[in-house]
């Protein structure tokens, strides 16, 4: 077991979030009250105690983290106003910079002026890259269709409609390789710190198979997060989940279906799926900006600069996308190239960033940590062991 | 300034002999006394209807496990009876005035309605009062009338009216009066009595107001309130007690025919019992203090569940076990051989289920979840300070610290003196504490306003 002792470890956690991992006395509220602590998965108290103790080795093989929400139900009880549910989001941002082998997300998490340098850099390379190889046609201002719409893949000088959307396909996918092994890459060594490096347990190759249902399961419903008391939490998320994932698929996957020429009827499914979508991110961002500058409700009481970053990213690319969705049925053809430009100058830098290095990156650990703790406690269950770690 | 050094003694003006004494709690009995028996007079002034306090509604006391009104009873009558005891309940202090050794004190004597003199405490008048509230002293477990003895055993054991629930007035006079009707004595209730200003002058005050228990509704998780056999400790005391409404037996809370929770001695008794720890201290959400009792009277609550119904489980939930004085450690390990469950972790909620009580904690030492099915759930709630130490602190310009107590001149060498002089503290309003502290402290109290009344009959002989 774990024998090592960072006694600096508090100090390096509070670089992550607010809190006091002092003010803990154990009374085991925050545990008790918590309607996602099981068996064998107790948090957030078990995990406080192993920042206490400096055992970072337990801290980075533990799950725990990811499987709490951060409803505050915890925060708000707590007999030491140590902040659990803070606390946990302190860990989990700690987490992610452990499991990221390029140390950037360190950086992005440490120091705001790298995240924000990394994104300028990214988007400043999206627009030489647009203003020097894709420049707008002299006579752009006659590429509108029969309804008045702008036929926004043909306002690019020298390259036809198809090969355009062609090119930017291929971008998308280039961009989806690069962030999906990076991001795959540390869930490997999410999965090497939690579940191969702990000796105490060994799955069987089945159990991986039988269980995989959770790991879909649990991305497309959050499930899990819907057993907190407060489910309003749970339907906000969703909304922002579903309706950025559609976004994601219709503009990576289907990218040559949904960025056409012609402007579609508004009951066309496309546009209804697109604006589903950004009625979900805009509700969610709306909510959150307001109660993260409110500030009385406890789990959006203490905002971190990658909180912010993340909201205002995807805040401008939602905002900049409707523009340019209105910009294209007036048929401002110089304004919709523009825009397409900064559109994507703010999308490309907030995927690259964010999903493989930062906030966004719990999308993929979440689900996995739920996975990950379904394996262990499917085994657990096998062997009829009660619990699976020993008291602390 | 009087400060531990100068032990209160430096009086400049003449020292008035008489003491003024505020609550007539186990502290203010034991001061009252100690002054007294040095032949000095008292004024012992008490807000009810009786002298007592919460030691009175005790079943037995830690860690001897004595029968509280055994030893406390002789003394309330002992306060009643002394000569040089001028004992003013339902009373309360309105004004200060005056300087250190010559204190001029307003006291505002509520009006009783019954003639203390003239009541023979026979009881004709509450058998027929039909007005009915939450007795006091019961802890609103049962109902007394609106003209009633606070108890049995209340010095003076005199009755009283409650004009809040009192037909007669709360109908201006239209209705009711039967009291006076059915009263044997001539003259004895006067329904139209109103309340009495009286002026004492006394050299020393001793403040000995006690503690209110912390309000168990304010935590709503743990469901007091909602469900019946959510108990706090101080109603599961006069359940325990054979004085009390159900003559010691240990019952569900029933309805009565109009719709009040009460205790029946008939009801049925629980199979089981948790006690909760630590309800309304040591928390930064409520007082963060720690109440000093809770653990040791919990302990006592478990031993006499036990005693009443041996085949009963008793779960004890706690945060930490603080059994810190003479003979509570023993107590503690005696309690758990008797077969209580002692559990390391706080109850984060009560939920009911199906009529039985699911506790969710945490087995600290065990690394588990509980979820615990009792049908009688405990809450150790905390004591909070009185109500109107604000206008006393006023009234006497002694300074309440951030939680409320009385601030003491010096917390180590001087725990009875205030920064203001003739003025000393005993007991719960200094700080949480116990039976045998309070009871050392109102002597030591006490000691302090004999020694400067001494001091200046010496200096008058001289």
């Amino acid at each position: 077991m774990n024998t090592r002792v960072n006694p600096n470890l508090a100090k390096e956690l509070n670089k992550f979030g607010k809190g006091n991992w002092n003010e803990c006395f154990h009374c085991g509220n925050c545990t008790a009250i918590c309607p996602l602590s099981e068996d064998g998965f107790l948090f957030p108290r078990k995990s406080i105690r192993a920042i206490q103790m400096g055992l970072d080795e337990k801290l980075e093989a533990s799950v725990e983290p990811w499987l709490c929400y951060y409803c505050g139900d915890c925060s708000e009880t707590c007999p030491r106003d140590a902040n659990p549910g803070e606390l946990m989001m302190a860990m989990r941002r700690y987490l992610t910079t452990k499991y990221d082998v390029t140390g950037l997300s360190r950086k992005f998490y440490t120091s705001a002026i790298w995240e924000y340098a990394f994104i300028a850099i990214i988007a400043l390379l999206v627009v030489v890259s647009f203003l020097v190889f894709l420049p707008l046609r002299p006579d752009a201002a006659s590429m509108v269709n029969e309804s008045g719409g702008v036929m926004i893949n043909s306002l690019v000088a020298g390259v036809s409609p198809d090969r355009f959307v062609t090119l930017i396909e291929y971008g998308d996918w280039l961009m989806a390789f690069i962030v999906a092994g990076l991001l795959i890459s540390n869930i490997l060594n999410m999965f090497y710190k939690t579940i191969l490096s702990d000796k105490s347990i060994q799955i069987p190759f089945s159990t991986y198979i039988t269980e995989f249902w959770h790991l879909i399961y649990n991305f497309v419903t959050q499930a899990s997060f819907s057993k907190c008391e407060k489910k309003s939490y749970w339907i906000g998320h969703l909304l922002l989940m579903t309706g950025y994932t559609i976004m994601f698929i219709v503009v990576v996957v289907f990218l040559p279906y949904f960025q056409v020429e012609e402007v579609f009827p508004f009951w066309h499914w496309q546009r209804l799926l697109g604006y589903y979508a950004t009625f979900g991110i805009l509700f969610f961002l709306g909510m959150v900006t307001f109660q993260r500058l409110r500030k009385t409700q406890i789990s959006m009481k203490y905002t971190h600069a990658s909180d912010w970053v993340f909201i205002i990213m995807l805040a401008l690319t939602t905002i900049s996308g409707i523009i340019l969705h209105i910009f294209r049925l007036v048929g401002m053809v110089e304004a919709s190239y523009y825009t397409y430009i900064i559109h994507l100058a703010i999308l490309v830098p907030m995927i690259v960033i964010e999903v493989p290095f930062s906030k966004w990156s719990h999308l993929a650990y979440r689900p996995f940590a739920i996975y990950f703790s379904k394996l262990k406690l499917a085994v657990m269950k096998e062997k009829s062991v009660e619990h699976l770690a020993p008291a602390m | 300034m009087n400060s531990y050094s100068d032990n209160g003694n430096s009086f400049h003006n003449k020292v008035h002999p008489n003491t003024l004494v505020i609550g007539g709690g186990i502290a203010g009995i034991q001061a009252s006394l100690e002054v007294a028996k040095a032949g000095n007079k008292v004024y012992l002034v008490e807000r009810s209807g009786t002298i007592g306090g919460h030691m009175a509604m005790f079943d037995k006391t830690f860690p001897t496990l004595d029968c509280a009104a055994c030893i406390l009873t002789p003394k309330m009558v002992e306060v009643g009876q002394h000569v040089d005891i001028d004992l003013l309940t339902y009373s309360e202090v309105t004004e200060i005035s005056g300087n250190p050794g010559e204190f001029k004190v307003k006291i505002n004597k509520k009006a009783r309605f019954v003639d203390l003199d003239l009541c023979i405490g026979c009881g004709s008048c509450a058998a027929k009062c039909p007005g009915k509230a939450p007795s006091e002293f019961d802890s609103g477990t049962t109902l007394r009338k609106a003209i009633y003895i606070p108890f049995p055993q209340a010095v003076p054991n005199k009755y009283l009216i409650d004009s809040e629930n009192c037909t007669y007035m709360q109908s201006d006079g239209k209705k009711c009066g039967v009291c006076v009707k059915f009263c044997p004595v001539n003259d004895c209730i006067d329904l139209h009595a109103e309340d009495e200003e009286i002026i004492v002058v006394v050299g020393n005050i001793i403040m000995a107001t006690g503690f209110k228990p912390f309000d168990a509704k304010k935590i709503e998780r743990f469901g007091y309130g909602k469900f019946p056999n959510v108990l706090t400790s101080l109603e599961l005391e006069r359940l325990i007690n054979a004085g009390g409404p159900t003559e010691g037996k240990i019952v569900f809370r029933t309805q009565d025919k109009k719709g009040n929770w009460i205790f029946k001695s008939d009801g049925e008794q629980p199979k089981s019992a948790a006690v909760i720890h630590c309800v309304g201290s040591r928390d930064e959400n409520c007082n963060k203090y720690c109440s000093k009792v809770c653990c040791m009277y919990s302990l006592k609550l478990a031993h006499l569940i036990k005693e009443k119904l041996p085949e009963a489980d008793v779960y004890e939930y706690f945060i930490d076990m603080r059994a810190f004085g003479k003979g509570y450690e023993e107590f503690y390990q005696r309690i758990e051989s008797e077969g209580v469950h002692m559990i390391r972790g706080k109850t984060a909620t009560v939920k009911e289920n199906n009529g039985a009580l699911s506790l969710r904690s945490e087995d600290i030492l065990n690394s588990c979840l509980i979820e615990q099915e009792v049908d009688m759930v405990i809450l150790a709630v905390g004591l909070e300070p009185s109500d109107g130490v604000d206008e006393l602190s006023k009234m006497t310009g002694v300074e309440l610290d951030s939680d409320g107590w009385f601030v003491e001149s010096d917390s180590l060498l001087d725990p009875v003196g205030t920064k203001k002089q003739g003025i000393t503290i005993a007991g719960v309003c200094q700080g949480p504490k116990d039976i045998p502290d309070a009871v050392v402290q109102a002597s030591a109290a006490a000691a302090r306003v004999l020694q400067s009344i001494e001091k200046y009959k010496e200096v008058e002989t001289i």
